[in-house]
């Protein structure tokens, strides 16, 4: 061992130390910055590639087409006799926007991150929580659907004909059915962002598959009754099921309802007549619950085995 | 095999010059050989890469699936749902020239691979064609499946007069498909994420004026201005007709032989234009230093 100069002791005594209590960060300030930086990343990345106004365009035009279809659909074959069901159809494909674009929004914060700038591995090591830029980057895609449901719902009414009474609202249906909707969006979210840290190939149409799959069972566009029990089955443990029919129930008051119905399941089960509104907060919290912890406890899991396996670092041309 | 390829460049004994000075036979061979080569990964993935079976022909048929159950929630007569089926067959060819010919380019910039075809020595439109003959096998494949599929399941009956012409109409319709995809493909030399999001927004509201789940003539005017300008909505509107030919069909579309005219002036119309883009956006894009840009 060679000696110790007395120049490299000075050196040594007056380092900086490293203080491992930075490790920790700030706490609730730090989660919070990080929230906020996330969500403006993800809104930059959403909006800046053109003008607001053509951005604006772009994103109603979507939701917008989907209502026109149905409608078109309806006039087709109900003539001025399907224009009660209107309301119903336009509600279900404006909230189903919504759901794609919260449900695509975390997973293809994922992919974007991992394939197309492949910077998923420096967030992840960065002192940021990696749960929370990834919430983050999802909500700016959630903003955006949000803006698609309000302007589809405005054609709707203006353009459409639909009925609407700001009279008749139920305001307290309305507000426990969108934030526990919200929360449970954002959960299913997480579960596809999970599922896609794990895969490779076709994973960007993963989000779009699982929607559409939820779309068929949860009676966004149709009643449930037309399908067969077990699927019936399915819809009604689904939480989105709930929540399209708790906004339905709160923006038209006894206007067609989509779970319940003579010859529904729901019928079958629980007796004749549609669930109430309290009945639908129920549903939706206890599903939206079981959801949101089985959601949380797969993104751990698919986290856990993306560090054993390298996931992070890999980028696979998908 | 080597030997062969020496030959077909013509470099032996000869200077830059005279090597790059190829004949037709040889700018013709390497033209092919560049459309077989960008053909093959498109259809050898078909068997390669089964992953696709989930999710190219479980998307077009949960989409089909609940536009069915609307129909069946309407009491809508059965040929809706033939419709709304047929309907969904082809936007797996919609799908494929949006996302697999349009933003390929895209992709291709991201990776890398857009300035290597550009000093390759083919022409990038047999780049595009090779995209285009691969991409139409994966979807004929795909198209098929949901059509059986869904067919089978929702018991839709087809009643064809005319095979041959049902037939013309679905090459023709391919066609001009495609040749609208090379038109839109030649964006991306140029523009990222803004010709990305337009191939977004190619979607819903195509569908919408293209009449994907409904005859298009209920759309007046703007179904009208479709038939003469949307090759989807074109040809889906001949091949419903010709499909259902005992259809209480709502009148107002033309007959099947004016839109096989249609998709013929189509055909040769994208063809041109996507050449003459191509051309025009690969010179601006060279001035600008844009083709080799990434992420934006």
């Amino acid at each position: 061992m060679s000696a110790v100069t007395p120049d490299a002791r000075k050196a040594s005594a007056t380092a900086p130390t490293f203080d491992l209590a930075r490790t920790r960060g700030n706490g609730l300030s730090d989660t919070i910055r990080t929230f906020i930086v996330s969500v403006r990343l993800g809104w930059q990345l959403e909006a800046n590639w053109t003008d607001p106004f053509l951005f604006f365009i772009y994103s109603v035009a979507k939701p917008v087409s989907s209502a026109l279809i149905l409608v078109v659909m309806l006039e087709v074959i109900g003539g001025p006799a399907g224009r009660s069901f209107r309301p119903f159809v336009v509600v279900g494909s404006a909230l189903w926007a919504f759901v794609i674009s919260g449900v695509a929004g975390l997973a293809w914060a994922i992919l974007e991150d991992r394939e197309r700038y492949r910077v998923l591995k420096y967030v992840y090591v960065s002192p940021s929580d990696f749960l929370t830029v990834l919430v983050g980057r999802g909500v700016a895609r959630i903003a955006v659907g949000l803006a698609g449901v309000v302007i589809t719902l405005v054609v709707g009414v203006v353009a459409l004909g639909v009925p609407f009474d700001v009279a008749v609202v139920d305001w307290p249906l309305l507000v426990a059915s969108s934030l526990l909707g919200l929360g449970t969006i954002i959960a299913l979210g997480l579960l596809m962002a999970g599922v896609c840290i794990q895969t490779r190939q076709e994973s960007w149409s993963y989000p779009e598959a699982f929607a559409g799959a939820l779309f068929l069972v949860t009676g966004a566009v149709f009643p449930l009754l037309v399908l067969p029990a077990p699927v019936q089955l399915v819809g009604l443990l689904t939480p989105l099921t709930w929540w399209i029919a708790g906004i339905r129930e709160a923006l038209f008051p006894g206007g067609p309802d989509s779970i319940g119905g003579s010859g529904s399941l729901f019928e079958t089960l629980f007796g004749p007549g549609s669930p109430t509104g309290g009945e639908i907060v129920l549903a939706l919290l206890a599903t939206g619950a079981i959801a949101t912890l089985a959601a949380l406890a797969i993104f751990r899991l698919s986290d856990r085995r993306a560090k054993r396996a390298g996931l992070y670092d890999r980028t696979t041309g998908s | 095999m080597a030997a062969g390829s020496m030959n077909l460049v013509g470099r032996a004994g000869a200077g830059p010059r005279e090597a790059a000075a190829w004949s037709r036979r040889q700018v013709l061979l390497t033209d092919l050989r560049s459309v077989r080569g960008r053909a093959y990964p498109r259809v050898r993935g078909l068997t390669r890469e089964p992953s696709w079976l989930l999710f190219e022909i479980l998307l077009p048929f949960l989409g089909t699936s609940a536009f069915v159950f609307v129909y069946r929630a309407l009491e809508a007569p059965q040929e809706y749902v033939g419709f709304v089926v047929l309907g969904g067959a082809l936007t797996a060819f919609w799908l494929n020239v949006i996302w697999m010919m349009a933003n390929q380019l895209y992709w291709e910039k991201a990776q890398g691979n857009l300035e290597l075809y550009f000093a390759a020595p083919m022409h990038f439109m047999s780049i595009l064609f090779g995209m285009a003959v691969g991409g139409m096998a994966m979807s004929t494949t795909r198209a098929a499946t949901v059509l059986v599929i869904a067919g089978t399941l929702y018991g839709v009956t087809f009643t064809v007069d005319q095979w041959l012409l049902l037939v013309g109409v679905f090459v023709l319709t391919l066609g001009a498909l495609y040749g609208l995809g090379m038109v839109l493909a030649s964006l991306f030399l140029v523009w990222g994420r803004e010709a990305w999001h337009m191939g977004q927004l190619l979607t819903e509201p195509v569908y919408f004026v293209s009449g994907l789940n409904f005859p298009v003539a209920r759309l007046g005017m703007l179904g009208a201005l479709s038939v003469a300008f949307l090759p989807l909505a074109t040809g889906l509107d001949a091949m419903r007709q010709l499909a259902f030919a005992d259809a209480a069909f709502p009148a107002g579309t033309p007959p099947p032989l004016v839109e096989v005219a249609i998709l013929v002036v189509m055909t040769v119309v994208s063809i041109v234009a996507a050449r003459a883009m191509l051309i025009a956006m690969e010179r601006r894009a060279r001035r600008d230093g844009r083709l080799s840009v990434r992420w934006q």
